[in-house]
Order: structure tokens, then sequence, then C-alpha cells
């Protein structure tokens, strides 16, 4: 008996893994998943909202590939099927076509752009003509004149695509095998031939990226706040993250505020970028340039401030989040100015920051300077020591450094926040005269290709790593200026100065790191063993982010500047750990960070030997003051917020026509209401139809 | 809150009436004596001014073959007057909820930070 019955079972079991995997694979033939799906988010701050969103269930429309401008006719008005989810090639994805698809979004259920894997000939920018405008120092009160780019139009190129507001999702794709099955079916199914209908079934495509924020800041961070409903969501998180800080000299951080004789040159860079796409932000120029020549400066100058230090402190400072109204830097400035950092703005002694370095094409260097400031003449001369230091640090450089004209004002920049509290004197260093250089400014372009960080064929990763490339050597004398400038700037001795050299090797390492790929062999020997899954075959997203999100390259910056800093101290893993030098030692956390780095495999063993890296690189936190004082209407604070949003996810399927659509709908509609009307006659008619059986049943009832 | 519950479900309606389980109206109405029907429309009538429109609601729907189409019997006149009332209640507050429901659902946008106080849920998504 049981062997049969055993049997029955085995098959209804069989039967049911038959009936799941079936289904499964039904949902694989209706749908093609998309795996690589980059989308524009929403952001918001005290005033708009952009970027793009889904509907609550996805935007769906036929597939249409634009061929050309003239094609959008097709899409916006003749075409016989909409909406239409347009796939651009990156070539067309420019102001004029997606500006008239916004005007004719009732007909537009999407747009899917084709990223390239080689950058464009031409220009592209879809950041604005004057970034950061209403919150750097040049308002209407600081200087009219200056005020809204009036002088100099930073970024010429910009479009502003990255500042509109798109009621539809906007999605990237990478140019693979993904975009040829999607070329394919549009070819298959939605071609128009001669002028004729296409016939169903029709291609189409459908995008999630529903944004639950809307409105703008104060509307966002209200709703935060309301917890009434059983299951209350949050909908934005301020953009910010942490910026990182050392110094030369070791500074008491729990001891806030003003520090008694202490003078600091603050030597500053921007570590943030962003593109039209959250998730593709590679900032070549616009941010790992600056930030890996000041990276290689603090390098240069780690021996000579230890053997001949100078009068005065260097503060190294790497601001996050400035693309978004300069959210680093104003925290920073907020918190020296309320006690809430290591030092005070009286401490200030001057500022030197490192722009955009990485396009050089005729070995100059631009010092830009605040001339509102300078009219104050005890400025002026330090502005003028301070350019005097830079020109001396350039002897026998190939880097000439050059004043553009003392009317032009300061190009964006973090310094910018600086001169907003006081005039303190300060020089921007930058690849350009006036306008960026940059094509690509704050674009996906904007990476390792564009700096010209490219290897010869058939090299290896770890070669690649090794390989000291052109612009590599190029960032070097710029980081070797940026060190002995910064090293004269503090009070040492010029005879030093010969003496203090950017390594070629450290740069090419950094540029392959934050450009090609962060997981490589150098980052893995400088981080401790819990990062590594951080680390991948990328590049980072240099976009800020969420606060609640860690960014990436915040923290390698934080290992390398220690690294690159610090010195090795024989402490155990454990002292190290808990941030003291021995189990009696309290003080050494104020002054110092401590760091178990994995370290290198030695030659001939699988182990890794780590070590303890005693550094005075820090976090500060970089969320914009607005959101600590709840001034969510700020004009002098940063209030970008980020819209949270449901998984971003796009597929593709045939659709049926209208016209057969509704016919099974109909039909299923008719078979219901048979059924019930057969049902509700034979239940009625029952002791009719079913009299002889019931007999029995009724007696003995 | 609590005595009106505890005089909503357990008070009996007439005391000729042997004591049966308290719960005893979801039955069928068509088994009950005329002035256990007339008991109850009245307790639902009352009731109703609880703020509590649905009982109204009930009401009408429950009594209204009593009171307007079963031929006449002694306790139907004030039956008919509990059920009007009731209708009439009832058709006051659709109104003023329609009402509401329609300048909340339009204006809830514009009202900005009032509109979210005013709110349960707020849609994601939309302002």
């Amino acid at each position: 008996m049981d062997l049969p019955s055993n049997k029955w079972i085995v098959h209804l079991l069989v039967c049911c893994f038959v009936v799941g995997v079936n289904c499964n694979s039904v949902d694989k033939k209706i749908y093609v998943k998309l795996n690589y799906t980059v989308s524009c988010v929403r952001l918001l701050n005290a005033t708009h909202q952009i970027g793009c969103q889904s509907s609550l269930s996805g935007n769906v429309g036929v597939l249409h590939v634009l061929e050309s401008e003239d094609n959008l006719d097709w899409v916006l008005s003749s075409g016989p099927n909409p909406p239409y989810m347009v796939i651009l090639e990156s070539p067309l994805f420019t102001r004029s076509v997606m500006m008239k698809l916004k005007s004719g979004s009732s007909r537009v259920a999407g747009v899917a752009v084709v990223a390239p894997n080689t950058n464009p000939a031409g220009a592209f920018s879809p950041h604005t003509t004057c970034p950061n405008e209403n919150s750097g120092v040049y308002s209407e009160t600081y200087d009219p004149a200056m005020a809204n780019c009036n002088k100099t139009v930073w970024n010429p190129l910009g479009n502003g695509l990255s500042y509109e507001e798109f009621d539809f999702p906007i999605f990237s794709l990478k140019d693979d095998n993904d975009t040829q099955v999607i070329r394919q079916c549009y070819l298959d199914h939605n071609r128009a031939v001669n002028g004729s209908r296409p016939r169903y079934p029709l291609c189409a495509m459908q995008l999630y990226s529903l944004m639950f924020a809307v409105t703008d800041t104060a509307t966002c961070m209200r709703r935060n706040d309301i917890n009434l409903s059983i299951n209350p969501e949050m909908v934005c998180d301020p953009l910010g993250d942490y910026n990182v800080w050392a110094s030369t000299r070791p500074l008491n951080n729990t001891a806030k505020g003003h520090k008694m004789w202490e003078s600091a040159v603050v030597a500053a860079a921007r570590l943030d970028s962003r593109s039209f796409f959250f998730d593709i932000a590679p900032g070549a120029q616009s941010g790992v340039s600056g930030f890996v020549a000041l990276l290689a400066a603090a390098h240069a100058l780690r021996d000579v401030v230890q053997e001949a230090p100078p009068n005065r402190t260097i503060l190294y400072t790497f601001f996050q989040g400035e693309t978004f109204d300069y959210i680093g830097s104003s925290r920073m400035v907020y918190d020296m100015e309320n006690n809430q950092f290591a030092v005070d703005l009286d401490n200030i002694h001057s500022v030197l920051e490192v722009g955009q370095v990485g396009l050089r094409n005729d070995s100059k260097l631009w010092l830009h300077t605040d001339p509102v400031s300078r009219r104050n003449d005890s400025v002026n001369k330090e502005v003028e020591d301070l350019i005097a230091n830079l020109r001396l640090a350039a002897t026998n450089l190939s880097v000439t450094p050059e004043v553009p004209t003392a009317s032009q004002p300061l190009p964006p920049s973090s310094f910018q926040r600086f001169l907003r509290a006081r005039p303190i004197p300060g020089v921007v260093l930058e690849d350009h005269q006036s306008a960026f250089t940059s094509r690509f400014y704050e674009s996906m372009y904007d990476n390792a290709e564009y700096l010209n960080v490219s290897y010869p064929p058939n090299l290896t990763p770890e070669e690649q790593l090794r390989f000291v490339t052109e612009s590599a050597k190029a960032l070097t004398e710029v980081a070797t200026l940026v060190a002995r400038a910064l090293y004269r700037q503090a009070g040492g001795a010029e005879t030093q100065l010969v003496n203090i050299n950017a390594d070629s090797q450290t740069v090419t390492q950094m540029l392959y790191g934050f450009l090609v790929r962060t997981n490589n062999s150098w980052f893995q020997q400088l981080i401790p063993s819990d990062f590594m899954s951080h680390l991948t075959n990328r590049p980072p997203n240099l976009y800020v982010g969420a606060v609640q999100q860690s960014s990436e390259p915040t923290v390698l910056v934080q290992f390398l500047m220690a690294n690159l800093t610090g010195s090795t101290v024989n402490v155990t893993q454990e002292n190290c750990q808990n941030q003291r030098e021995d189990e009696n030692d309290k003080e050494s956390r104020h002054m110092y960070i401590y760091m178990w780095v994995q370290g290198a495999v030695p030659p001939n063993s699988t182990q890794r030997q780590g070590f303890c890296v005693r550094s005075t690189a820090r976090l500060s936190k970089a969320v914009s003051p607005a959101f600590d004082l709840r001034e969510f209407t700020s004009k002098d604070y940063s209030t970008w917020t980020e819209s949270r949003w449901k998984p971003i996810s796009g597929r593709i399927f045939l659709v049926a026509s209208h016209e057969l659509e509704m016919l099974t709908l109909g039909v299923g509609v008719g078979v219901l209401l048979t059924s019930l009307l057969l049902t509700y006659v034979i239940s009625a008619k029952a002791d009719i139809l079913f009299s002889s059986g019931r007999e029995p049943t009724n007696a003995t009832y | 809150m609590f005595l009106f519950f505890f005089w909503f479900c357990t008070e009996t309606c007439s005391d000729s009436l042997p004591q049966q389980d308290p719960l005893r109206f979801v039955m069928n109405l068509e088994r009950l004596p005329n002035e256990e029907k007339l008991c109850l429309c009245r307790k639902y009538y009352l009731a109703g001014f609880a703020l509590l429109p649905f009982l109204w609601l009930v009401n009408v729907v429950w009594f209204f073959r009593e009171a307007f189409v079963k031929p006449a019997y002694t306790e139907q006149s004030q039956i008919k007057t509990y059920v009007k009332r009731s209708g009439m209640g009832l058709l006051f507050w659709v109104a003023v909820l329609t009402t509401w429901i329609t300048i909340f659902q339009h204006f809830r946008a514009e009202w900005g930070a009032m509109g979210d106080y005013l709110s349960f849920t707020i849609p994601l998504g939309i302002p």
C-alpha cells in the first residue's frame, strides 16, 4: 500500500514543480528585463524640483528609435500609437530635443538614452552656465557687477538639462547586447515602412522610477515628519556626506573653537561631481584632477613638514557636496563660526584651492583671485604674497602660473564660502583663464578618457596601475607646485623647496584608482579589511548622494590621506582600533586617528600583513546647516534633498492592439456573465433539474 | 463611548418579551413582533445621532419595506417617522461629507502645510 501512495506524492510534487517553472518562464517569455538601468532621479531645493519620475505603475510606451531631430514629428504629432518611449542616441540628447519632448509630454512615456562607449567629439554639459549661481560670494550686495556670472560665464557650454524637471522617466542604457535587443525589437515590429502604420503587435518598454518627494524641500521635509499613517514612509533625504580634513600639525579635535597661537593655511579641493544620471558621475576633470593633485601635494610634504616644520599649520580640506550649492564648505565655515570645528576663522591665515587642473593645454596654470576683497590693501598684500609664493614654487617646473585680468571674479569654488564669511586672502588654481576648458563639465563624459588617462593595449590591471601616464606626469607637476607653494605660504624655508617633489607613481596610481577601478592592489593595501567589499571594478560615483549613504570617494580619500601623510606606528590591532597607542593612553585620540589597514601580501605568503597608521585625516560632517537650523527655504545655505524612490527598473515586451485587448476583455466579461446567468438559472430550477435525485432526501426531511 | 455601546447592545426592546440573546437583532426582521421592530428602529435612529450616519443608512435600508410597503399596522406610523428622519439625517451627512471631500481633494495641495497635517496618508509622488 505504501509504495504506490508515495509514488503519487512524488508525481504530485513533480507536477507542482513543473507548474512553478512554467509560471516563471511565462514571465520570461513575455518580458525582457533591462540589466543596466541608470535613471535620472528627482532632487529638490528651496523652490524647485528637478529630475524625472514615472507614474505609480511605471510608464509604458511604444518604442521609437529617434533617428534625427526631424524624426521627432512622429513622436510628437504624426505617430499613430502614442505614447512613445523614445530611444535616443547620445548625439540627439540635446536641450532642443529634450525640451520638445518635455513640451509634448502627453505623447511621451519616457526616454532612454544610449550612452556611447567612447566620448563624443563635441561638447556636452548638462549643468547650468553659471554653476552655484546664488550660493557663492557674488551676490547683489557683494558686488552687483559680478553677480549672476555677469563678468564671466564659467560654463558657456552648459545646457541646463540637469536642472530641468521632466514628468516622464529618463534612463541611460549602455551600448551593448541589451540595447541591441531593443533596437532589433524596434526594427522588427515598430518601424513604419514607407509611411504606413506599423502593425500590431508592437514593441513597448516600461520604465519604473516612482519618486516619492514632490514640490520642494520644505514640503518633503514636512512630510518626513508627519507620522500619522500606519507605516510612515520617508519621502526625501538631505544631500550630504563628510568632508575629509587633515593637518600637518595635529590639532586637538575634542577642544573645538579658537586655538591660541595657531595659524593655518587651508589647502582645499572638492570631492564631488554629478551628471544627468545619478549613478554615473565620474567627475574626472571637475573633481578627481583637483583632489588627486592635493593628495599628491600632501604626500610630497609629509617628510619635509616633520624635518623642517614651517611656522604655520597646513590644513588640507576635501569638500563634499560642492556641486550642490557648496554643502561641504558652507558647513565647515558654519562650524568654524560656531566653534564646532578644531579651529575657527580667526585661525585661518589664507586659502589655496586646487580646482580643475587636469587639462592644461599650454602648461599654464591660472591663479584666480577675488577682486572685491583685494580692494582692501592688507588683503591685497597677502594675496600678492601668495601669488609670489606660487611663482617662486614654479621655478624649474614645467608649470607657469599666470594671473588672469584683475577684475575677473572667482570661478565657482569652495573659497567663495570662506569669502562670504570674511575677506580671507586666497587663490584658486585652475587650468582655465576665464571659461572652463572642460567640454564635459558635470556630465557622464567627464571620465578617464577625457583626461587622457589611457594605457597601451595588452597591459594587465597590475601593469596599468603602475604605468605612468602623460596626464599623471602633468598632474604631478601641479602637485609639486601646490606642495612647494603651501610650504612657502606656511612660512617654510626657501632652501627646502627643491626637496619637495610629488611622486608621479603615486599620482598615476591614484588616477587609476579613481578613474578606472577602485578595486586595485594598491587601494587594497591602504584600507581596513571591512571596506574591501566597497571596492569595485568601476570608477567610483562622485555624486554626493543622500546623507544616509556613505559616499565611496570620501572614505577612499580619507584612507589615502591617512596613508600618504600619516606614519606607521607599532601598535597592536586592538589598541589601534580603539584609537590609542597603549592600554593607558587616553590622550592620543584627541590628536590623531588610528587605522588598522590590511597591508600587502608579502611574497610566498597568503596572509596580508596589517599595520596601524597614525594620521590626522579626519571626517567632518558635510550636511548643509539649513537642515540643522531647519530653515528649508534658506537663501544662505544649500537646501538640496534627494527624493526616495521605489526600485528603479525597466523591461521590454510586445503589446497587442487596443482593439484586441478590448476584445479579450469583452470575451472575458461575457464568459463571466454567462456563467453567472447559468448558475442563477440552474439554482432557480434546481428542484426540476435535480428532482429525481432529491426525492428520497426530501422525504426524510 | 463605552456606556453608549453598552446601551446599544444590551438594552432589550420590550419587557413583555422573554429575555433572549441580546444580539438577536441580527435575526430575520420578519420574525420579530411589531413592537420589537418599532423599538429597534427607534434605537437605530437615536444611535445615529452619535455621529454614526451609517446606522441611519442601515435603518433606512432595513425598515424601508416595513415603513412604506407593508400593509398598515399600529406601530407603522412611528416607524415611518423614524425612517424618514434617519433618511434626512443620512442625506445631510452625505451632503456635508461630499462637499468636504470635494473641497479637500481639490485644495489639499494648495493648502500646503495645512493640507498635509489634515491628511492621514499622503500620496507619494504628487503634490
